[in-house]
């Protein structure tokens, strides 16, 4: 059932520079707190870029991305405290480092609260089932493993807002139920989670809406 | 302001952790301040200097120019390398994406490379005088704070060049280029009364000459140029001047690179 509206993008507009075609061609979409969403679409088509919008990281040329009336350039703290981003492939950790201080540094910067950032942080490690990993450097990790770790962090301060890009990326059939049901019990709490892959993942896992991006238009596929 | 310190001891913590995970680090660089130590001890040998006096002056005057040129080392020559690491490694977007954001997340980088050029500074220093004979003068703890606001007048120049990391995603030229115009307009290594007339000024439209010139007055009792208090008039000056402006710098070329979507290339 779908809640209050979350995650709004009105009309975003971007082109790349010296590129042929508009990669998002005015995409309007709104995502409502409890709801799970799917956008696919073949390689380059545009998935990551949406994703790097709706996050905060890259800024559209026209158009506008909000959060509950947060943007990510006014109120940009509110906006990315709300955030939980995973981005695409293995990058963003810090491969000497241990498990629990790559989310003990994370939890850091989200600004969870000191005597909230313990708790969380090994909730996040038993959640992505990390107990037995916690102390082991991520360069000693399997990539599975590691796309845990990376799971765990787009989770961790309990966003409201979860934006995951290929998310199944190297994960063995448990790391994926654990996904599932860490997406499951995010939604039920009232956060939205909108996933980007080019595979039919809406196949093995039950989303609210699904999406497929073609020529920098979002098209409603269910 | 908790929050922010507290992601910024994070950061701290991040780099001390990849610091000191390469065990052989610590040491490599200590011998490596010995020898460069060893180096200019015997030339100063050589020297018979009528600008500075004896050899032993000379050698106290380019003891204080070493140190500051350490703490440039482990700063301005690390840190722009440091955040291009982060743009290739991913790590850089994990600042964008949270709540403490990029600006502070590169002002916090500089943090644990400042401490740490303390700490070189410092063994420099005992290594200078227990091993080669430096007298260090009874005002030298009075250095500490002279440091520390010599730090913030030179932590702009590390803002900039990671600001045209952040824009063109390079800066090693860059960061070689002004190193090595530091040392020759720093008056690091030689008196700065020795540059020809045109490229005098130089040594004045920058922080590390008053900066060097205080340091070695407080550690080491040389007379300073002019005095005291006008040395430390600059280096504040410097300070709330380029400070802010650095700072807006970062943030125009972060939001630059946001606009044009290069921000997540290397």
């Amino acid at each position: 059932m779908r809640g209050r509206p979350l995650l709004e993008l009105r009309d975003v507009h971007h082109r790349w520079r010296n590129a042929s075609s508009t990669v998002l061609d005015d995409v309007s979409l709104s995502l409502a707190s409890g709801e799970v969403v799917w956008i696919g679409g073949r390689n380059g088509v545009g998935k990551t870029t949406l994703l790097r919008v709706a996050g905060g990281i890259l800024v559209p040329q026209r158009g506008a991305v909000t959060i509950e009336g947060c943007t990510p350039r006014a109120r940009r703290g509110a906006y990315q405290r709300r955030i939980g981003y995973l981005s695409a492939g293995d990058r963003g950790l810090y491969a000497r480092m241990k498990v629990s201080q790559q989310l003990d540094y994370w939890a850091r910067l989200a600004y969870v609260p000191r005597r909230e950032r313990r708790g969380l942080v090994e909730a996040a490690i038993a959640d992505f089932g990390l107990g037995d990993y916690a102390q082991h450097r991520v360069d000693r990790l399997s990539q599975g493993w590691r796309q845990r770790v990376r799971l765990a962090m787009a989770f961790l301060h309990r966003p409201d807002v979860l934006l995951l890009d290929e998310p199944r990326n190297s994960l063995d059939d448990d790391g994926y139920a654990v996904l599932n049901a860490q997406v499951r019990s995010a939604a039920a709490r009232g956060a939205t989670v909108l996933w980007c892959s080019p595979r039919g993942e809406d196949r093995v896992i039950e989303f609210d809406r699904s999406f497929t991006l073609e020529a920098g238009r979002l098209v409603e596929t269910t | 302001m908790t929050a922010w310190w507290d992601a910024a001891w994070g950061v701290i913590r991040r780099d001390a952790i990849l610091f000191f995970s390469y065990r052989t680090q610590a040491i490599s660089q200590t011998f490596s301040l010995l020898f460069s130590l060893a180096l200019f001890y015997y030339i100063a040998r050589l020297l018979h200097a009528t600008t500075l006096g004896t050899s032993h002056d000379y050698f106290a005057f380019v003891v204080i120019g070493l140190v500051i040129m350490q703490s440039l080392i482990t700063t301005v020559g690390v840190i722009p390398g440091a955040v291009r690491q982060e743009l290739v490694a991913g790590t850089l977007e994990r600042f964008l994406v949270s709540r403490f954001g990029a600006l502070s997340g590169i002002v916090a980088m500089l943090l644990f490379p400042t401490l740490s050029a303390f700490a070189t500074g410092l063994i420099m220093l005992v290594l200078a005088t227990t091993i080669f004979g430096l007298h260090l003068a009874a005002t030298a703890p009075l250095a500490i704070p002279v440091a520390l606001l010599g730090s913030v007048a030179f932590a702009p120049v590390t803002l900039l060049l990671v600001a045209t990391v952040v824009v063109v995603k390079q800066a090693a030229v860059g960061t070689q280029f002004v190193m090595a115009g530091i040392s020759i307009i720093g008056g690091l290594y030689f008196p700065v009364s020795l540059l020809p007339d045109w490229l005098r000024w130089a040594a004045y439209a920058q922080p590390f000459t008053p900066a060097a010139d205080a340091m070695r007055h407080l550690l080491v009792g040389s007379k300073p140029q002019y005095s005291m208090l006008m040395d430390l008039l600059r280096l504040v000056g410097f300070a709330l001047v380029l400070f802010p402006l650095s700072l807006w710098t970062l943030r125009r070329a972060i939001a630059f690179a946001q606009r044009r979507g290069t921000i997540i290339e290397y």
